[in-house]
């Protein structure tokens, strides 16, 4: 088990907030809460060790070129493939957005 | 040939000289001490099935794929459904339990995950605070009402149970389609999306 945090700059809180995904292997579940204005802040709890890179390279990619809400966003692992990881964030922003 | 092997089953009949080079060590020694692998759900070459190999630790999971005519014994969820163990672990104690009311519950259902390998393979797999993996055969629609009264008794078990659906179109999470998300995610051999309806699903958001 290891816990991970990322940062990335960021615009103005979301309203809303979002729990999304699930609680079981190859699955994970994320918490958004809104953030402090300008900052992005992601903490990852993973039960894969030595996933660092692969999570800094999935986030940069995915708010590359755009100003992500102040969000603060909770993830736990459970060994979820990249597409999953991003099917779940995809979701979780929708849900934020539709408060 | 036609594939009749579903994700979950475990095959026996695969030699350390059919597992890739630069496979992990722990691999190859899971392979040679005769343990099985796990059919996972992927897309193989049409003579090949794509497999998980096991390790003793959590995070050994190695993902290969195995020659279907290398096949010498295949078991499934629902055939370790009545095996009995004579281990002292909280899983099992969950799936003495459950036994019954599954049975009762008029689906096909089976035991998945390490509580299936160990009793499909003899080998120890389970420890005190392993979960119990079960699948449940949905052919047809589950609706969300029944999957929170099954989910209900699950959750009354001394470990946790995750239990899966198996509709004809991939896998669900019991917990998830028994929760209040509007979408939720189904598994096949391509790929992950967020489907409202796991038995219909139209293509939505693919991962």
């Amino acid at each position: 088990m290891e816990t991970l945090s990322f940062e990335f700059p960021a615009g103005q809180p979301p309203r809303g907030r979002a729990l999304v995904g699930c609680v079981g292997s190859g699955d994970l579940e994320v918490l958004i809460e809104p953030g402090l204005a300008g900052k992005l802040s992601i903490q990852v709890q993973t039960s894969v060790n030595g996933s660092e890179q692969r999570w800094q390279h999935l986030f940069a990619r995915m708010f590359d070129g755009q100003t992500p809400p102040a969000m603060s966003i909770d993830i736990h692992d459970f060994g979820a493939t990249p597409g999953v990881v991003r099917l779940r964030l995809e979701q979780g922003f929708e849900e934020i957005g539709h408060d | 040939m036609v594939n009749t092997y579903l994700a979950h089953d475990l095959l026996w009949g695969m030699t350390p000289e059919q597992v890739p080079v630069g496979a992990p060590a722990w691999a190859v020694e899971s392979i040679a001490a005769g343990h099985p692998v796990v059919v996972r759900r992927s897309l193989t070459a049409p003579d090949q099935i794509a497999v998980g190999v096991r390790g003793r630790l959590r995070e050994q999971r190695y993902a290969t794929s195995m020659a279907v005519a290398a096949i010498s014994r295949c078991v499934r969820p629902e055939d370790l459904c009545h095996a009995e163990s004579t281990r002292d672990l909280p899983a099992l104690h969950a799936l003495a339990r459950l036994r019954p009311l599954l049975d009762a519950s008029g689906w096909a259902w089976g035991v998945s995950g390490s509580a299936g390998f160990e009793l499909a393979a003899g080998v120890e797999a389970l420890h005190e605070r392993s979960d119990l993996d079960l699948i449940l055969r949905t052919p047809q629609f589950l609706d969300r009402l029944q999957a929170r009264e099954l989910l209900a008794l699950l959750d009354a078990s001394v470990c946790a149970v995750d239990m899966q659906l198996q509709t004809p179109w991939g896998a669900v999470a019991l917990r998830e389609w028994a929760g209040s998300s509007r979408r939720v995610l189904l598994k096949d051999d391509v790929q992950a999306r967020l489907v409202s309806d796991p038995w219909q699903p139209s293509l939505e958001q693919v991962a």
